[in-house]
């Protein structure tokens, strides 16, 4: 179809259903939508129509939305000038999973990389809040860059979390039918899957089959889709992991560190402005999550667009830990049209914990992670459908992260079309978590594979692919656990009661290769404060430490964010205790 | 492996009373305490008015623990600080434990057990409180310790959600410490704290309380900004179109505690869903033979000096135990209770009076309480101004429950 045929026959689809309230302009690369409209929902779906599937276009939205203002980003209060007039053969904006993995891959050759995140710590976006699943990838169909990936990925685990010392379980996803007629259909998509797209673990089983290994599975279940090789992983342990590895190859990471603005000449990105100074790249890596459409607006590179979609997780109390033992889930035809997620579902985690979710909702909100009633309701009603025993008082914790789609609801992977010096990792969504390893490969080749056309790239002859993690005592033996202890006594001393975590393992966390000193990044490297009493006891002891380790006053520590002090100065001074 | 007759888990005031007791009874006791100084929350409860039972003296939380832990050190009873107790498993006679400290990994044996490791605070999440997850967000008891412990102000100007004994008590040790508390707001139609808590902690300082109120969001996304408070109907739903914000930089949360049974539990231990402590006879025992358990563990107590007494009736029980051919025989509750304790009876009796703790659930002028052994009505009493912020204490011959085939006790309201 021409561009000009194109252009038409969208103009014409928006024209019958609203009115001279849309226009479409397609473009070399892009279709791109201009209205107005004071419903975000109804921007989504406008935008969502002009899709061309399996096309190179891409939708960018440039719907009006009104009686709106645009949020600015969120950025640090600090300035300094760290990082200015510094040189880099890379820069990674973003440091999430897509960046911490593309900078511990490129770390193998021997290249200045600046890895930069806004936030306090990695993995502070969509990186932490998700489930933590790593696909099999059953649901995709062929021919999307998710698919390409996502086999490739899930294979890579095994090694990649060995390397990184990661906990990575593959605890297998059962995924129920309510209706029993769709066995023949299903049994063909199977077979499919196998053959077509290499998800060579997929096939049916029997319901009966099922409850056998899954027996609070709801009884309405017919028949169950099952693949083996899907698994769990702390996702931002994972982040973590990659972004310490990195570090201990050579690679810096800018943290507290905001792209405020680029000078781009002859289609080259220049420099980059940052609160922390002007950095020099030469080449840069936009894994900027939600804000790769504003990154790339910078770099005067806009062709797509990312409309976020939230997601609510629920953590639930270790004694419903009986209702599965793998990641379970149900499907009645009819019921999920419309939705950009399989419909969630519940896992045992890699901690060992219940997590139902996650949910779907479009959203405006780059970074509003708040949660609201109604998401636990539905979560919980939804999937009372694959285990009826799922009980809303089991609930102890719950957080929401805010997915960074495309309408095209693909990834994109591919250079600048505009600025040359600029790759795209964008529209990273379920399964980023799964695909992050494959795709950090190629990208780290391609981008070495340019930079060779300049210059001489060699490889790091120091490269270790093997990251220490955190010991973790609680699930180790006792004998291995005495040894431990006999070693550094700050193990045999418990900190956190819930979870069993140690000083020593705390102290570990704070004395790791990437040096972050927040109350939530302790928690996130060796889960004090995640059990039942959510840190009631141990913050405040946590904090003391924080404030011991790095000599900073306790009333300087801080939550996780830039300003989320935990305490003011006394005038009166406490015990010395 | 090493053996003593008697261990008690848990170093507070229930701990400290159940070891002394138990050492009292000629038999060897250890201490096992997770902290590294005994005396448990008392230790950050620096108002007060502990011991008023017990001592007929007015002292501080730390006073209070002090004139325990003098008496263990007198008594040179064992005792391990800085101790994890990270399994229990019960043996064909006793417990087998595994603990965890600096110095390793270490293993006890034990004839009886005594369970005395309290009680956790509920959190915000399972208030269901939404928006972001910015600072500022502390239960009272989190806030106690910043404050009193660690010598930091935990908030300049903050709303209090729950009217619990903590909680008030909080409200006004903040307002003492030069922050402002501007309200503190209940989901309930009535108070949850005692009536001379809300006297001294709240009326004295002008601060007011709002009942029927809840805080359904937080503001700010760094440290709190504010609050959204509804008022809620009858179910504590909130009411639709009734919420305003204020603006403060903390919420402390006085929401309730829960008795942490985590240990019990892990010996397949049932609990009772109304005290959320285990089920236990007029011996403390629950219903694994020779572990004892007493304090908030066992049900939240109003006072400490409440929790001593049943620790000093638990740790001498612990200590005299011996597994006798027995039989149980349950109590029946009916009519206005919010619990009752002990919840069976063992057979053959014993001597002592039996100590019985129980909660109404709504609030009476005049209330009658009736033992019913038999279908015969053989004791009543005439209790005053119940509550169910209060709890009641009672002891009962042991003679009562002679050869009882049925046992249950009634509580109804006298106009």
């Amino acid at each position: 179809m021409n561009v000009h045929s194109l252009e038409k026959r969208l103009n014409r689809m928006l024209y019958k259903l609203y009115p001279g309230q849309f226009s479409v302009q397609v473009t070399d690369d892009s279709i791109v939508v201009k209205g107005f409209s004071e419903d975000w929902n109804q921007i989504v779906d406008v935008c969502q129509r002009c899709v061309v599937k399996n096309s190179s276009y891409h939708v960018v939205n440039d719907i009006k939305f009104l009686n709106h203002e645009p949020k600015q980003m969120l950025v640090p209060h600090k300035t300094s000038q760290q990082y200015d007039q510094k040189h880099y053969d890379v820069v990674i904006i973003g440091a999430g999973i897509s960046g911490a993995s593309i900078a511990r891959e490129l770390s193998r050759f021997d290249l200045s990389i600046l890895l930069l995140d806004k936030e306090t710590d990695v993995a502070m976006h969509a990186s932490s809040k998700n489930d933590g699943e790593v696909h099999p990838g059953v649901d995709l169909p062929k021919g999307s860059l998710k698919q390409k990936y996502v086999v490739r990925g899930n294979r890579m685990y095994d090694r990649i979390c060995k390397e990184l010392d990661v906990p990575f379980y593959r605890r297998g996803q059962y995924v129920g039918f309510t209706q029993g007629w769709l066995r023949p259909v299903v049994e063909a998509f199977a077979l499919q899957r196998r053959v077509e797209c290499g998800v060579d673990d997929t096939r049916v089983i029997s319901a009966k089959e099922a409850f056998k290994r899954e027996p609070n599975l709801s009884k309405d279940i017919q028949f169950v889709l099952y693949n083996t090789s899907a698994g769990c992983v702390s996702p931002y342990g994972l982040t973590i992991a990659y972004a310490e590895n990195a570090v201990m190859n050579g690679a810096e990471i800018a943290l507290n560190t905001a792209v405020l603005d680029m000078k781009v000449q002859k289609g080259k990105i220049v420099s980059i402005q940052t609160n922390q100074g002007i950095i020099y790249p030469k080449i840069v890596i936009n894994c900027a999550g939600v804000f790769a459409e504003d990154i790339a607006r910078m770099a005067k590179d806009r062709f797509y667009s990312i409309h976020p979609r939230r997601g609510t997780d629920l953590i639930l109390d270790k004694k419903a830990n009986f209702l599965t033992k793998s990641i379970v889930s149900t499907k009645t035809l009819g019921q999920q049209a419309n939705q950009h997620t399989k419909g969630g579902g519940i896992m045992r985690t890699v901690e060992d914990t219940i997590l139902v979710g996650p949910n779907a909702q479009e959203t405006y909100e780059k970074e509003d992670f708040s949660t609201y009633p109604e998401d636990i309701d539905t979560i919980i009603a939804r999937q009372s459908r694959t285990c009826p025993k799922l009980a809303k008082k089991d609930v102890i914790a719950y957080y929401t992260g805010i997915r960074a789609a495309t309408f095209e609801e693909d990834y994109i992977l591919e250079w600048g079309h505009h600025t040359k010096n600029l790759y795209h990792v964008a529209g990273i969504q379920s399964p980023g978590l799964t695909t992050a390893p494959a795709v950090a490969v190629d990208v780290s080749h391609a981008v070495v594979e340019r930079l060779r056309i300049y210059q001489e790239v060699k490889e790091n002859k120091a490269f270790d692919p093997i990251r220490k993690g955190i010991p973790m005592l609680r699930t180790m033996s006792l004998q291995e656990r005495n040894d431990l202890v006999r070693k550094n006594p700050d193990y045999g001393i418990m900190v956190c009661r819930c979870e069993e975590i140690s000083k020593g393992e705390i102290l570990d966390a704070l004395r790791s290769p990437l040096k972050v000193h927040t109350l939530d990044a302790v928690k996130r490297r060796c889960r004090p404060g995640m059990g039942r009493c959510q840190g009631g006891f141990c913050a405040p002891l946590v904090a003391k430490m924080i404030s011991d380790e790095y000599q900073i006053p306790l009333e300087e520590v801080i939550k996780s964010t830039d300003g989320s002090n935990l305490v003011y100065k006394s005038k009166k001074g406490g015990a010395s205790y | 492996m090493k053996h003593v007759h008697t261990i008690v888990i848990g170093g507070g005031p229930a701990g400290l009373a159940a070891a002394i007791s138990a050492h009292k009874q000629g038999v060897s006791v250890l201490l096992i305490e997770r902290e590294s100084k005994l005396g448990g929350i008392l230790k950050q409860c620096i108002h007060d008015g502990f011991g008023l039972d017990r001592f007929k003296e007015r002292l501080t939380g730390p006073e209070y623990a002090k004139r325990f832990i003098d008496e263990l050190d007198a008594l040179s009873i064992d005792v391990l600080l800085s101790t994890t107790v990270l399994h229990i498993a019960k043996e064909k006679e006793g417990y087998c434990l595994d603990v965890v400290n600096a110095d390793g990994v270490a293993r006890y044996s034990c004839k009886s057990l005594v369970l005395s490791t309290g009680c956790r605070e509920r959190t915000s999440r399972q208030v269901f409180i939404h928006g972001q997850r910015p600072s500022g967000v502390y239960t009272a008891g989190s806030a106690q310790y910043f404050m009193n412990i660690l010598g930091m102000l935990p908030t300049r100007r903050c709303v209090i959600l729950g009217s619990g004994d903590i909680g008030l008590i909080m409200a006004r040790r903040l307002s003492l410490e030069g922050a402002q508390v501007l309200g503190v707001y209940e989901a309930k139609p009535t108070p949850s704290g005692l009536t001379r808590n809300l006297l001294q902690c709240l009326e004295d300082y002008n601060i007011p309380l709002h009942l029927s109120h809840t805080v359904i969001k937080v503001y700010g996304d760094s440290r709190l900004e504010g609050v959204e408070i509804s008022k809620v109907d009858e179910n504590m739903h909130p009411i639709p179109g009734t919420s305003f914000r204020v603006d403060c930089d903390a919420l402390i949360l006085s929401v309730g505690l829960i008795p942490e049974n985590e240990l019990a539990e892990s010996l397949s231990i049932s609990l009772d869903p109304k005290t959320k402590g285990p089920f236990v006879n007029q011996y403390f025992m629950t219903e694994k033979e020779g572990c004892f358990i007493c304090g908030n563990a066992l049900h939240v107590n109003d006072l400490v000096d409440h929790v001593s007494y049943c620790a000093t009736k638990a740790g001498a029980y612990a200590a005299q135990y011996e597994n006798k051919k027995h039989y149980d025989q349950p109590v029946q509750v009916e009519g206005n209770f919010g619990y009752f304790i002990p919840q069976r009876i063992r057979y053959p009796l014993g001597e002592d009076p039996i100590a019985c703790y129980f909660r109404v659930n709504r609030e009476m002028k005049k209330a009658k309480f009736s033992l019913i052994v038999n279908d015969q009505i053989i004791y009543t009493k005439v209790f005053h101004h119940v509550k169910p912020p209060e709890m009641e204490f009672l002891e009962l011959k042991q003679d009562l429950f002679k050869g009882a085939k049925t046992i249950s006790v009634k509580m109804e309201e006298l106009l």
